[in-house]
């Protein structure tokens, strides 16, 4: 039972590090043998490896021993059910092999999430084959996604989430495709090298000061020859705010304040300074941006975002905030391009 | 380990499958086992559907502990031994029955199922008739369809469960067949064999006590079936000889008394035609060899001829065996006998049976010659009022004067037992022989059939110049007996009884098919040992078959099966071809009742049947852009999937 303890608790280590060892070492001439795939894999069978679990191991015992009892009793019955029992370990060698034999598999991207979140590799398996595919697993080192089976020509997206700790470009060098069907006798798998990749914004800090006040930008204004700006959309008021843009009309139908905006017009906007924030720590000042770019976002405010080398307007809205998220996440120290 | 969780109905879907698998491997034991047992599982597996059916908590570690200790001692008070056949299947059963309360796990029910295996193995070592095949597959079907409901879990239904392992049980079947011909057969087991003894057998009895038993059984089970060279004897002919009694105390015949020696072996002389013969007798538990009066060569060679031609072998028959025998119907033993033996032959216990005694030797004195005398015992036992029954009244003590004077009554034990104290008691040397008469040809199989009903005594005595001479007082009485048979001649009996003469004779030619299917079976599976392996090597061209040349055969098969057995699979899972698009398509144009013109595209066509108006346009539009799809565009699978899909609802 489980609940035992293992009685040489230094043994087991030095098992499970003999394990790793050679784990690393098959896995590493697999990558050798099989080299990089493309984000589109149709398994080949020469790729496709096969083992029998603890439980096909029992079986073979079980069907050996049944072996030496028939030969003893010299009976011919029992003779049949034991090599009916090897016939059927043969067999589904064979169909655990098959089941994952010509499936295709395509990188289908990754949400971006920040560090601590796990990121949600997905990856697309399409069985391109007349005969369903039963208990599809994806894994990888310490992740697996959920089991699906796969109908003839059915398509499914299949999930590998992977724990992330720091920003930055996050890749998952290898992942395997396995399945126990049909009996559980053997375990088929398959190792996948594809150039996939996800990206890791840093953590919103916990603990960040207050962004800095409301400016009134200047200096980017272009009147068009009528003098009149562009009526571009209202948002939420905020301390600052011209009186002569409040939406009036709309305060007295709904009773809540918003601004006008125009294109081009002046915009109160708040600007994200890398170099404002008192800290020494790159890693802590980018988690304090981010912090302030999600704040930011939420509450629909406008904002710029300024780091050595880069700079963007401030602005809001999806695009605005995964351009200003990617720099934080991909910034280097010393980076002047 | 005292927790008892509860279950989350999460087995829900595998469990039913695994009990059902469970039944189906402990139905054949049924009958042997003592009820309780069979109750108790049945209990546990009730108790255990419905905790996980209203997500109850499992029994705690305490009661199932007590649970297995009571049931242990109770299978050990049953069969008092936990070795053998019976008690290993009874503590199977019960090992199930108790892991089934302890199942909460996936790895619990692969358990389960292995017990479901050995289960169907200890029903196979126990009986072999021609249904345990077909019952072993199907539970085998059963068994690894419960294995994938588990394995695979819910996604699969059931019907898919059943359909995959009956597809993986026909791949495995043709590996099965060529292992089971060419693995080799070894003659001698490893280990001596706990066979179950409990079981009692309908053989012969090594005594015989007239008298004391009132009835004799009119078993139909097969004792022996023997299939002839050449013509089958005459029915007078038949007696399958057994064993030989020589003592009697009064009341029991017995065997040889081991204090005695047995001197020389008796001389054989034979003349006329020799006879052979195989014989596959079923097992017995006993030594006795049964073989056509008088037997002279035999093929086993563990069978020897002891003392007053009584063959056996050393070891007894605990499974059907089959061996070849010559013999001879014309023969003569031991023209001289010592005084010794004269005396041995002939003695018999002081002052019991005295009425026999005294009519004997009044008998003898009046006959004249020992000849006249048998001739004249036997036209007594004839004229007078003895009649042949199987069911004569219990004798008591003096048993032969009682038969003799009293009741008259009797079956062939009675009448060779007061023939032969006749003759002993004038001192004509007379021995009980017990063995078969007779046998029913079976026509299908070609083969003569010996029953357990046609089991017979006779006497044979020693007469100057003869030797040992068969005389069998019961055809005195009921000549019938012979000719016929004892099951035949109860069967007409029974037939008339009824007034069922046609009826029960086509159950009769039924029952006589069967026997000659159940000989074949007997004869070409049960019977392929190492004998029967070597010469169908040979016949398959094998000159000098050994076991290293079979195992290679057998590794090149099965290689060669298994590389079949891939590309089959290879073949069910490559993509669907261009063709096959076309194929469905072709249905789909049938179904339409027109005729594509030649060089018309399926565009063209879809619109020619849209102007009909017979058919909704949609579907008409789905299953043309089907067709393109999984005909002109990627190899698609799911293109042709919905082209199928389409295709079949159409009406």
């Amino acid at each position: 039972m489980s609940s035992i303890p293992w009685p040489f608790p230094e043994l087991r280590d030095q098992l499970s590090s003999v394990k790793a060892r050679a784990g690393n070492r098959v896995q590493s001439w697999a990558r050798k043998r099989q080299g990089s795939d493309p984000s589109t894999t149709r398994l080949r069978p020469s790729r496709v490896y096969i083992l029998p679990t603890g439980v096909g191991i029992i079986f073979g015992f079980m069907a050996f021993a049944m072996l030496l009892g028939s030969m003893n009793y010299n009976n011919n019955l029992s003779f049949v059910l034991t090599f009916l029992l090897a016939g059927i370990g043969f067999v589904s060698m064979h169909q655990c092999q098959r089941n994952l034999v010509g499936l295709e598999l395509t990188f289908a991207g990754a949400d971006p999430v920040f560090a601590g979140q796990a990121i949600r590799f997905r990856i697309a398996v399409t069985n391109q084959s007349k005969s369903a595919r039963y208990g599809i697993r994806l894994h990888a080192t310490d992740t697996s996604s959920d089991t699906h089976d796969l109908a003839p020509g059915e398509s499914k997206v299949f999930v590998l989430p992977v724990p992330t700790s720091k920003r930055g470009q996050i890749g998952l060098e290898r992942f395997g495709v396995r399945t126990l069907f049909p009996f559980e006798l053997f375990r088929s798998w398959a190792w996948l090298h594809m150039d996939i990749s996800g990206l890791v914004y840093p953590a919103p800090a916990t603990d960040a000061p207050q962004p800095p006040p409301t400016m009134v930008a200047h200096g980017h204004r272009q009147h068009d020859a009528r003098g009149e700006e562009d009526f571009a959309g209202l948002r939420k008021y905020h301390e600052g705010d011209s009186p002569r843009h409040v939406a009036w009309k709309a305060y007295a139908r709904s009773g809540q304040l918003l601004s006008k905006q125009f294109a081009g017009a002046d915009t109160s906007s708040q600007w994200f300074d890398f170099g404002a924030i008192a800290s020494n720590d790159v890693e802590k000042r980018l988690s304090i941006l981010t912090r302030w770019i999600v704040d930011a976002d939420r509450t629909l405010e406008d904002y710029g975002l300024r780091v050595p080398g880069n700079e963007f307007a401030p602005a809001h809205g999806e695009v605005h905030r995964r351009k200003c998220l990617e720099t934080l996440a991909l910034f280097k120290e010393g980076q002047s391009s | 380990m005292t927790r008892a969780r509860g279950t989350d109905g999460s087995l829900l879907a595998s469990l039913p499958w695994t009990l059902a698998a469970l039944i189906i491997a402990l139905v054949p034991h049924v009958p042997f086992l003592p009820v309780w047992i069979s109750g108790a599982f049945l209990g546990c597996a009730a108790w255990r559907y419905i905790i996980e059916k209203r997500r109850r908590t499992l029994p705690s570690s305490w009661l199932r502990a007590a649970l297995a200790l009571f049931c242990f001692l109770g299978v050990l008070f049953t069969y008092s031994s936990i070795s053998g056949v019976g008690p290993g299947s009874a503590l199977l059963a019960i090992m199930a029955a108790l892991k089934l309360l302890e199942t909460r796990k996936r790895r619990d029910q692969f358990v389960l199922l292995f017990l479901s295996i050995f289960l169907v193995m200890s029903s196979l070592l126990r009986e072999q008739y021609l249904w345990s095949l077909p019952y072993m597959v199907v539970s085998m079907l059963v068994i690894m369809s419960a294995w994938l409901r588990m394995s695979a879990g819910e996604s699969q239904s059931p019907r898919q469960s059943f359909a995959t392992a009956g597809r993986l049980l026909m791949y495995a079947a043709p590996l099965a067949i060529v292992m089971w011909v060419f693995f080799p057969r070894i003659a001698t087991p490893f280990w001596t064999v706990p066979i179950d003894t409990s079981q009692a057998t309908s053989g012969i009895s090594d005594t015989m006590s007239p008298g004391d038993i009132s009835s004799l059984s009119m078993s139909n089970e097969v004792a022996f079936r023997v299939s002839f060279d050449d013509a089958i004897p005459e029915p007078r002919e038949r007696y399958w000889r057994g064993l030989v009694l020589i003592r009697f105390n009064g009341r029991t015949w017995t065997g040889r008394d081991p204090s005695i020696s047995p001197g020389a072996l008796e001389q054989i002389e034979v003349t006329g035609e020799p006879i052979d013969y195989e014989v596959t007798l079923e097992p017995t538990r006993q030594q006795w060899v049964f073989a056509l009066d008088v037997p002279t060569q035999w093929s086993l060679s563990e069978i020897f001829m002891g003392p007053d031609q009584q063959l056996a072998r050393n070891v007894p028959f605990e499974q059907r065996v089959a061996y070849r025998i010559t013999s001879f119907t014309n023969y003569k033993i031991s023209a001289e006998l010592s005084n010794l033996h004269r005396n041995w032959y002939s003695s018999l216990p002081e002052g019991s049976n005295p009425r026999t005694a005294e009519l004997a030797r009044q008998m003898r004195s009046d006959a004249g010659s020992d000849s006249a005398y048998v001739e004249s015992v036997l036209q007594k036992l004839n004229r007078e009022e003895y009649f042949y029954t199987l069911d004569p009244p219990p004798l008591g003590s003096n048993p032969v004067d009682r038969f003799m004077f009293d009741t008259k009554r009797g079956f062939c034990e009675h009448y060779a037992s007061a023939f032969a104290v006749m003759m002993r008691s004038v001192g004509i040397p007379a021995r009980i022989v017990l063995g078969y008469q007779g046998g029913e040809i079976n026509p299908l199989g070609g083969h003569l059939i010996v029953r357990q009903s046609d089991a017979h005594a006779w006497t044979e005595v020693w007469l100057d110049g003869l030797g040992w001479y068969r005389v069998d007082p019961t055809a005195a009485v009921a000549p019938e007996r012979i000719d016929i048979g004892a099951s035949d001649a109860a069967f007409e009996a029974f037939g008339r009884a009824w007034g069922l003469t046609a009826p029960s004779r086509l159950l009769h030619r039924a029952k006589l098919a069967l026997d000659a299917i159940d000989a074949k079976w007997n004869e070409l599976v049960l019977g392929y040992g190492p004998d029967a392996q070597n010469s169908f090597m040979k016949w398959l061209g094998m000159n000098n078959p050994t076991w290293r040349k079979m195992m290679l055969t057998l590794i090149a098969l099965v290689g060669g099966l298994v590389m079949l057995i891939s590309v089959v699979l290879m073949l069910r899972y490559r993509p669907p071809s261009k063709d096959s698009a076309a194929l469905l398509y072709q249905q789909f144009v049938r179904k339409t009742g027109l005729e594509p013109h030649t060089g018309e595209t399926a565009l063209v066509f879809a619109a020619r049947i849209g102007k009909t108006g017979q058919f909704p346009e949609q579907t008409v539009d789905e299953i043309t852009e089907a067709y393109l799809d999984a005909r002109y565009g990627r190899n698609n699978a799911a293109a042709f999937e919905r082209l199928r899909t389409a295709v079949r609802a159409m009406a």
